[in-house]
């Protein structure tokens, strides 16, 4: 399960949370989700998203 | 002595957004607002340059016309985005509930985390300039934050300030990320010593400076990876940022 960051506006897509108050499954890997998906956020097209390995913040 | 990049100013994405037409909500300021963008790093509408370097994704110098021009409320997640404001003066406006108005030598940092929005607007009579950077966090969705510091460049004449980091006096970001700025009052060739590790974008905001043999002019830049030391033969007069990132 990997996460992907909008380089427009931050806006993270992690497959395993996935986004259902935008239709997509928890689960939905990234390569599923249609090449004419923009950010939700911002409109950034999907070519336009980084794959990270940044974990969340905790309270540490 | 490792050279990852040299970007000429020239070479620099360029967009110049008009508060008209497609951008009309996206870009404040009417009928005339302009805002001018050279970005260093592939940007939007610039996707032919170079990525990124270490954690940076975003390092914009722009300038925005009077009048209200800027950027309208837009949100933000994750991005740390910093604002180093050159000249005019710029109302920064967030969801954290700050209103700002910063001017030259006074710059903010604002941590997007879990989610904000901000404003960036020209309510002043003249051009305002700003450097924008965007850093990727070292930890997604955190707690938004908003910092914002000063830089007194005749304080500072000919030395290393640092502006973001962990130094006394400078906005803390909790991450491996050092911004330092240089301003010079004579010739000289002072030596940045960065941490272990680390890579370090240089840009040259006035003036000239030679780094490992490459001549910088003013809006010049390049990265270096691999350093202890970086001598920066600077001409008096010359105003220099320096980004330390992870790699
Ligand atoms: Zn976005």
């Amino acid at each position: 399960m990997k996460k992907y960051l909008c380089l427009g506006c931050g806006f993270s897509y992690d497959e395993a949370r996935g986004l259902p108050e935008h239709g997509i499954a928890p689960g939905t890997a990234w390569v599923d989700i249609p090449d004419d998906w923009v950010c939700p956020d911002c409109g950034t097209p999907k070519s336009g998203f980084e794959m990270v390995e940044i974990p969340y913040w905790s309270r540490t | 002595m490792s050279v990852s990049f040299v970007l000429r100013a020239g070479e620099r994405g360029y967009s110049r957004l008009v508060s008209t037409g497609v951008n009309a909500t996206y870009v404040a300021g009417h009928p005339d607002g302009v805002i001018t963008r050279h970005s260093s790093f592939n940007f939007h509408e610039y996707q032919s340059g170079i990525a990124g370097f270490g954690s940076i994704r975003v390092f914009g110098d722009e300038v925005f016309s009077p009048g209200g021009t800027g950027y309208n409320m837009h949100p933000h997640h994750n991005f740390i985005i910093c604002a180093f404001v050159l000249g005019g003066a710029l109302t920064h406006v967030n969801t954290l509930g700050k209103v700002d108005e910063l001017l030259a030598g006074d710059y903010y940092v604002f941590s997007a985390g879990a989610g904000g929005k901000h404003a960036e607007l020209n309510i002043g009579q003249e051009d305002a300039r700003i450097i924008y950077l965007w850093v990727l966090p070292n930890q997604l969705l955190a707690p938004p934050s908003y910092l914002r510091g000063r830089f007194d460049a005749k304080a500072n004449a000919d030395r290393f300030a640092c502006l973001v980091g962990n130094e006394p006096g400078a906005l803390p970001v909790g991450q491996t990320l050092k911004v330092t700025r240089l301003v010079t009052g004579r010739n000289g060739t002072p030596v940045y010593r960065p941490s272990p590790a680390r890579g370090v974008y240089a840009f040259v905001i006035e003036g000239e400076a030679r780094i490992a043999d490459t001549v910088l002019g003013q809006r010049d830049s390049m990265a270096l990876t691999g350093e202890d030391r970086i001598e920066i033969a600077a001409r008096s007069g010359t105003d220099l940022l320096l980004v330390e990132t992870a790699l």
